[in-house]
Formats: C-alpha cells, structure tokens, sequence
C-alpha cells in the first residue's frame, strides 16, 4: 500500500490561501461563525506569515509517537499502517480537546458550533465527507473523500486499489504548486527540505523547505 | 400482607416484562411501503431483467443503487401489462416527470463509506449476501424503520462488516470505512 | 385492604426491575445516541451522479478555465481556479448578502419617463465585453455617454522581459492573469518598490522598501533589459517609454463592423460635466474596479435617477435610487475581457452552471430594450463574426458549443502603445497616507472567513492596519476619516506596517474614502 506524503516548498508560497478555502470546500468545512477568532476557526490548513515568507501549516500526518493517538480516551484517531495517513473519527471523538493540547503543531481544530450554512449552499456540500456536529474535533485526513473516490475508480478499471494515485484539495489548488503530494518513497524531496520540530520524534510526513526562514528554528511571532 | 406486596413487585415486573418484550417492538418500529408497487419477479421474468440492468455502476465506479426515473421511463413512457400499478407509476411519476421517493433499506449513516464496486469486482459477494433475495419478490419489501434513530431494522451494523472484514484479514484502518 | 401509596411504589419498583430485563431501556439509549449522530440542523450532503462540467472563470479578467464537478447538475468544486476568491466561486449564488430581488418595475418606469433631452449615461465597470459593446451601442441611440473607469487600457508582455520593476503594483497577488504572472515570474528578476510588506514585496527578487518611482532606478533594470515597469505610480509611463518596454493597447477580440459604426465613443469620467447626468446606469454586476462615490456624485443633477446593477447590497446599492438583482457567477452568460498581462486578442465565455433566481435582470438587455436594440443574441453575434474571421471549428455551431463548453479563442497580438502618465497625488497634511489594500470581487464566498477571521493571512475588508505606534492609543474599533468622509473601521496592529502608513481593507465603505494616497487618520469612535 502506498504511504503518502507531502512537501512544501516555502519559497513558492505567495501567501494567496487558496489552498485554505479549497479545503474548506472539499471538506465541508463550515464558514465561521459570529465572534469567530483565530484561535476558534477551523483552518484544516492554515497560511502563517513568517518573518519574509508564508507557511502553510496543516496536520502533519506523525508516523511514530503520534501525540494526539496516544492521549485520545476514546480511540477517535488512528495511524493507517498502511497508507500512514492519521485519521481523525469525528463521530468517536466526545470533545475533550486533550488531543489538541496534545499536538505539537496546533494542527486541530475544535467545533464550538454546530455548522451553519446560508440558506442554499448547503446544496454545494461535498458527498465524499461528513459533515461534523458541534462538540468533536476535526483535522486534515490528507482529502481521504478523494483517496476513497481514487480507490474506487482504479477498482472500475481494473487496477490495484491498493496504489493509487490521487490529489488533495490544497495541491489541487495551489496556484504556484508549491504543495506537492504523492508516495512518500517516491516523492521528489528537494535539497535542505527538513520537517517541523523533528526533535520530537514524531516522524511527520511532510516536508518543507524554505531560504528565506530557518524552519528547524521555529515560528517567529505573526501578525496579530 | 408481605405476600400482597410480592404479588404487587411481581405483578409490575410482568406487566414490564410484557410490554417491553412484546409492546415494545411494535411501538419503536414504523412500517413503510414503497412508494410504488414494484415486482422484481415480473421485471426478472416477464422482461428478462438481470441485477445491473438497473443496479448498475458508473464509469468512476460508484454504484448508481435505486435507479433514476429514466431508466422506468425508458420502456413504461407507456403501459406495457395490464396492472393497475403500473398504471399509477405512469399517471403519478412518469407523465408529470417526478422522482419516485424510493425508501432505501440499507441507508447507512452519513460517516459511513462504503464502496460497492470493491465488494462486489473484487471481494465477488453476490448482491443477496447483504440485501436478501429481492430479485424474487413478487413485491417489494416493507421498510421497517426505527422510529428515533431512523435506520432499519436489518441494517448491517458495523459489527457484521467488522465480522467479515476480520475473516478476510481485510482489516486496515478506520478511514477505510468512514468519511 | 386499602390500596396505599406504598402498594403503587412496590407495583412501580417490580416494573422498574422488570423493565431492566426487558430491550427498553437500552434501546431508548442505542436508538436515541443513533439518532444524535443526525443531530438535527446539519445537512447532508446530496447524492447523485457525479458530473463534470468546464467553463471560465468571471470573477476578474483572468478567466481561468474552470472544470466543475457537479452531483447532478450542482456544482460542488472548481478545480483550476488561480486564487482563493475562484475556488469558490460556485457559492456566490447562495451569498446571504446576495441581491435576489430589486424594484425592477419601478426602475423602469422611471427610464420610460425619460425625455431624449434628459442626459444619460451607462457606467460599466467591467469594459471590454461583449455587453460593454451593447452599452455603447444603446447610448449612441439614445445620445448618451459612455463611461469607463479605465478609456484606454493598456497591457504588459511578462513573458518577454527580463527585469520587471513593481512600484507598489500588486504583481503576485491578482495583478494579471495569476498562472500567467507566476508562470513567467521563473523568468524575470522582480524588483518591487513600496512602504508596505506585501507578498509581492517579500517574494521579490529584491525590496526597495520606499513608496513611488524609486530613485536612482535599480540597475539591473537599465542593464538587464528587455525591462519594464508596472504600478499606476507618477512616473511609471514615462519609464516605460524610455525603456522602450513591450507596453500594448490592451487586445479586444473582432467586432462586427456594423456595432462599430454605431457605438457612443468611450468617455472618462472626467469628461463628464459637473452635475450632468439626469438618468445614471452602473453595471457593477462583474465590476473589476471600484469608483469611489465622491468622484461619481459630482456627476450627477439634483434630481438624477441612479440605477445600479448589483449583486451585492454593498457597493453602489448603498448610494443608488434603485439596486437591480443582476445573475452572479456562475448563473451568467458573458464573454471574460482580456486581462492586464495578456497581449493576444483572447474571446472565452463563462456559460451558466446553475440557473439564475428568477427575479434578476440581465444589465445589458435591460439597457439595450431602452434603446430599442436586440441584444439578446449579442454574444452569439459576436462569436459568429468572430468564426467567419477564423473559422478553426468546421461550423459557427460548433464554435459556439465549444465556446460555451470554456474554449478560448485566440487571435492575433495586439499593437504597441502608451499608458496615460499618472498624476502625482496631492500632498496633504494628515498624520497618515492611505494604501489600500488589493481589489477583490463584490461578493466572496462566505468561505472567505477563513483568510479574514479565521487566521491572520488577509486583513479583513472593514479593518485597517496600523503600526503599533500608530495604532498606540486606539480601541479596536475606530474611525478611519479622509478628506471624502469616514468609515468605522476595525483596527488591526501590525508591525509590519511602517509608520505613517495605513492599510486599508476592501470594503466598499473604505473604498468610497480613500484611494492611494489619500491622506488618513485614524481616531476614536
């Protein structure tokens, strides 16, 4: 089966978030709701200013040690051995947050509301993925609605399902292909590409690389 | 006088008994017809249907389930028996052009994903494996519906898919299953 | 024996015991958490066969091609939008601030009860299209004028130049056509001179951190030629002249020879005299700029009629006599103009992916009916001409259909010429110089939350920016005034805003009072 992976090439990055509403309209990710702040939003992926560049920062998928894995009471999330994708079950999840103090990347995110549509565009939700109700957490599953559509077309055609090929919302949408997908083995991973806070053993799959900002050193503050 | 307060206990625990074992599942469950009075058995016979003719997949390999009024439309657009039924599709969905309500048994919640096209190409399990026979049916089933969690009552559960999964050592991870 | 309460307890107890071994209870519990998962008030998505379907993007002139994935007929995802605002795109209809209704009636009874002496004027805010030809024609009809924002647009050939000098041009975010600019960015050496830390100041090959023309200019742009310079700054034309700069009149597909010869000239507001028009129309429907009011209210009498063509209640729907409903991207039908980047004559239609409300009127058909004029068939007029000038399809049928399916016609490259040099903007005396930020379209998807609210990328429409030390003594909620008027604004500080500068969001109340330039300040409610 195939492990998939990421990298991000900072340098490409124009800061434009497209990649942050593809998301959210692939993943029905409701708009925000009054009083919303940037510590209550739900940016699944999320553009940061850094010093002279832009990061996006999303779930980074942890192979080893995965932190919010570890301290879930419910077993809500699990690591796919096979694919390596860390899946996040909403409807398990009963909304203690300890997986989002866990998290070394504040890659997850809490509904404080049930989601709220104007009237008429719910018609425009997407069929590959549930909706969630208030109370649970919720996080980047690397587009799993597009692995599970991919996965069906190659059984359709007669090909493996066990690899398949397929694109996330995000490095569907980037304007500058900044974010690349595929086969964590095969990925192309440019030279000085590093992760995020490697340190911690937590084996995430996805990399970056930047000359413009040190990222082993951390996040400088950002607007706001 | 302590005899009359058993009888009182015993007499409440039968009562409880009684309507939770037999009142009970007559109360929760609600009973629904289709909205149109389909044979499967005159379509497999009299017409020579077989399974995908209507039950099919599409091209990217989602199943198309309960088909579309065009596909009825496309031998009933007139009265092909005699039936009184047919007769009431024609007037009541084909002329004006409406969508039948169709009642789906094995409505599975909005988390679940499950994909046909790998059960039935590559796991080769026959349609009747998980929905019964009702390729047979002289008429179609009766939808027998929970009436708080409104699911079916011979849903497959996740622990019937689990069960089958864990046989074929076919066990991977929750996403697999769940969007 | 008398029937005592305590007989009823003893009943209810074996009951209660009773029912414990009956499925009730546990039932009650399964069914009712079953039921949660539908927690009641989240939709489900809809089921159906999945479909695609392609056409262009309208929101700006870049026009990318869209594909569309539809379950049924609705679309759900754009695939092959260059920015933020197209990827969802396909929400606009169901925008809560979305104008689906307007006094249609009334409109235009006011318009019959026009005399041809009365003056009246269109002003279309997005020229260059087909429509924008009908309006032309409609006005010659009816001896009225014919407004753009922009009378002789110009456009840059990225892609054959090797240095480009950005003075405060907003050139890695929107500028042009964004896949486009981005695909030629691999071959040009970006200088960008401005105060303010924008993406295309920080993605710059280099940053002169100064507002206006910077002096003396970059060498690389005298020596690593062929070179050019973008910004409507003082000075910018002129350098472009010097350089001998690839700067072309901005192409327009052909036009039937016939709409030519009857079309009003194309006039700059400015032309217009001071309270002159009695009926004004504004196509804002497509709008890709925004006049601020202060310089269209000088325009009009006493008693003028505006009649604006919305699809939003911001805009000019605040200041207008009547705000029409006009269809909004993706309910439309109309062609895309070509963009500042694009050097080629280009024709691409948007073609409708879902139907319009049934209470919107089409700008264009509205105005042509006033003048008698069938413009119904105008773009298909238009696209035959155009195939009988090159037919690559074997039948105008079929470049139609192609057309409406997102083909884009091609033509031959346009002609050099100069842009308009900028007037330098008057010096002032407040504390503050106003930059605001980059246009976006009228209406964005109520997804856009996520780049205003939810995180930090883009300032909101109705903030401003401030330095801290500007922004020192202030509560977040202010006032932000110019020489045109005042806004309530909220305020965002920043420190990556230089002092003496403010950023201005997009909002059309900030947009109404401030231009580049304009002199600011920022005080208490």
């Amino acid at each position: 089966m195939t492990r998939y992976g990421m990298t991000i090439d900072v340098d490409r990055c124009t800061g434009c978030g497209a990649c942050m509403v593809a998301c959210a309209v692939e993943n029905n990710i409701p708009p925000a709701h009054e009083g919303a702040t940037d510590r209550t939003g739900l940016t699944w992926i999320r553009v940061f200013k850094v010093g002279q560049a832009f990061v996006p920062m999303l779930c980074q998928q942890c192979g080893e040690e995965t932190p919010c894995v570890g301290v879930c009471p419910q077993k809500a999330v699990e690591v796919d051995p096979a694919t390596g994708i860390v899946g996040q079950m909403p409807e398990r999840c009963l909304g203690c947050r300890y997986c989002m103090a866990a998290c070394p990347y504040h890659a997850r995110y809490f509904n404080w509301h049930d989601p709220a549509w104007p009237p008429g565009m719910e018609k425009t939700l997407n069929p590959d993925v549930a909706p969630r109700m208030r109370g649970v957490v919720e996080k980047c599953n690397f587009c799993h609605g597009r692995w599970h559509a991919a996965k069906q077309q190659a059984v359709a055609e007669g090909r493996d399902p066990a690899h398949v090929e397929y694109t996330p919302a995000c490095v569907e949408a980037c304007p500058t292909k900044a974010i690349r997908f595929g086969d964590l083995a095969t990925l192309p991973k440019p030279p000085g590409s590093v992760r995020l806070l490697e340190s911690l053993g937590t084996e995430p799959k996805i990399y970056y690389r930047s000359s413009k900002v040190d990222l082993r050193a951390g996040k400088e503050p950002s607007r706001g | 006088m302590k005899l009359r307060g058993t009888i009182l206990f015993l007499a409440g625990a039968l009562a409880a008994l009684g309507a939770g074992w037999l009142g009970f599942p007559r109360v929760i469950y609600r009973t629904q017809a289709q909205p149109v009075d389909f044979s499967h058995k005159i379509h497999a016979e009299k017409a020579g249907s077989k399974c995908d003719d209507c039950h099919a997949f599409r091209a990217d390999g989602s199943f198309a389930g309960v088909p579309t009024l065009d596909k009825c439309s496309s031998c009933h657009a007139a009265a092909m028996g005699d039936t009184a039924a047919e007769k009431r599709f024609i007037e009541q969905y084909v002329t004006p052009q409406r969508e039948p309500a169709w009642l789906v048994y094995a409505r599975q919640p909005e988390n679940v994903y499950f994909s046909h096209a790998t059960h039935v190409k590559r796991a080769n399990l026959k349609c009747e494996r998980c929905h019964g026979d009702q390729g047979s049916a002289a008429a179609p089933r009766i939808l027998v519906e929970n009436r708080i969690s409104g699911y079916s009552l011979d849903l497959l559960s996740m622990d019937a898919c689990i069960a089958c999964h864990r046989e074929q050592h076919k066990e991977n991870s929750c996403l697999d299953c769940h969007k | 024996m008398k029937n005592t309460r305590r007989d009823i307890f003893k009943f209810a107890g074996g009951a209660a015991a009773g029912a414990l071994l009956t499925p009730v209870p546990w039932r009650l519990i399964k069914d009712s958490s079953l039921w949660s998962e539908n927690w009641p008030g989240i939709p489900r998505p809809a089921r159906g066969e999945i479909r695609s379907k392609t056409t262009n993007c309208a929101l700006c002139p870049a026009g990318c091609p869209l594909r569309a994935r539809c379950v049924g007929d609705q679309p759900v995802a754009l695939t092959g939008a260059g920015c933020a605002f197209g990827v969802a795109a396909h929400h606009l209809p169901y925008h809560p601030a979305r104008l689906r209704q307007g006094p249609v009636e009334q409109a235009k009874a006011a318009l019959a009860k026009r005399t041809p002496s009365e003056p009246i004027a269109v002003l279309d805010l997005n020229p260059g299209r087909t429509a924008s030809w009908t309006f032309r024609r409609a006005m010659a009809a009816l001896d009225g004028t014919y407004i753009s924002p922009d009378p002789n647009p110009i456009a840059y050939d990225l892609h054959s130049v090797r240095t480009v000098l950005s003075v405060g041009a907003p050139l890695l975010e929107g500028w042009g056509t964004p896949a486009n600019v981005l695909a030629a960015r691999e071959k040009f050496y970006l200088v960008h001179a401005g105060a303010v830390e924008t993406p295309t100041a920080m993605l710059a090959d280099e940053w002169i951190r100064a507002e206006g023309l910077p002096d003396p200019l970059p060498r690389r742009l005298l020596e690593n030629g062929p070179s050019l310079a973008v910004g409507d700054a003082p000075g910018v034309a002129e350098l472009n002249r010097k350089l001998g700069a690839p700067v072309y009149a901005r192409p327009e597909a052909p036009v039937p020879d016939a709409w030519k010869k009857q079309a009003a000239p194309v006039t700059a507001l400015d032309a217009v005299p001071a309270r002159g028009l009695r009926f004004l129309l504004i196509d804002e429907s497509s709008a890709v700029t925004y006049i601020p009011w202060h310089l269209i209210e000088p325009k009009l009498a006493s008693d003028a009629v505006v009649i604006t063509f919305a699809v939003s209640r911001g805009g000019y729907a605040r200041h207008a006599t009547y705000a029409l409903p006009a269809p909004v991207f993706p309910e439309i039908t109309e062609d895309i103009p070509a963009a500042i980047d694009q050097t080629t004559q280009v024709f691409r239609l948007a073609a409708p992916l879902v139907p319009p409300p049934p209470a919107v009127v089409n700008a264009s058909e509205l105005v042509a009916a006033l003048a008698d004029i069938p413009a119904a068939a105008a773009l298909r007029e238009r696209a035959d001409f155009i195939h009988m000038q090159s037919p690559a399809h074997p039948t105008p049928d079929a470049f139609w259909q192609a057309l409406v399916d997102g083909y884009i016609w091609r033509g031959s490259p346009s002609l050099p010429a100069q842009s308009s040099p900028t007037q330098p903007r008057p010096a002032h005396d407040l504390p503050l110089t106003a930059v605001p930020a980059p246009w976006t379209p009228a209406l964005l998807s109520p997804l856009m939350t996520k780049l205003y609210e939810e995180s930090n990328l883009r300032l909101p429409p109705n903030a401003v920016a401030l330095n801290p030390r500007d922004a020192a003594a202030l509560p977040s909620r202010a006032v932000l005034q110019t020489l045109h008027g005042k806004c309530t604004v909220r305020v965002v500080p920043d420190a990556s805003v230089p002092p003496g500068i403010v950023l201005a969001g997009s909002s059309p109340g900030i947009r109404d009072i401030c231009t580049h330039g304009d002199g600011a300040k920022v005080v208490l409610a």
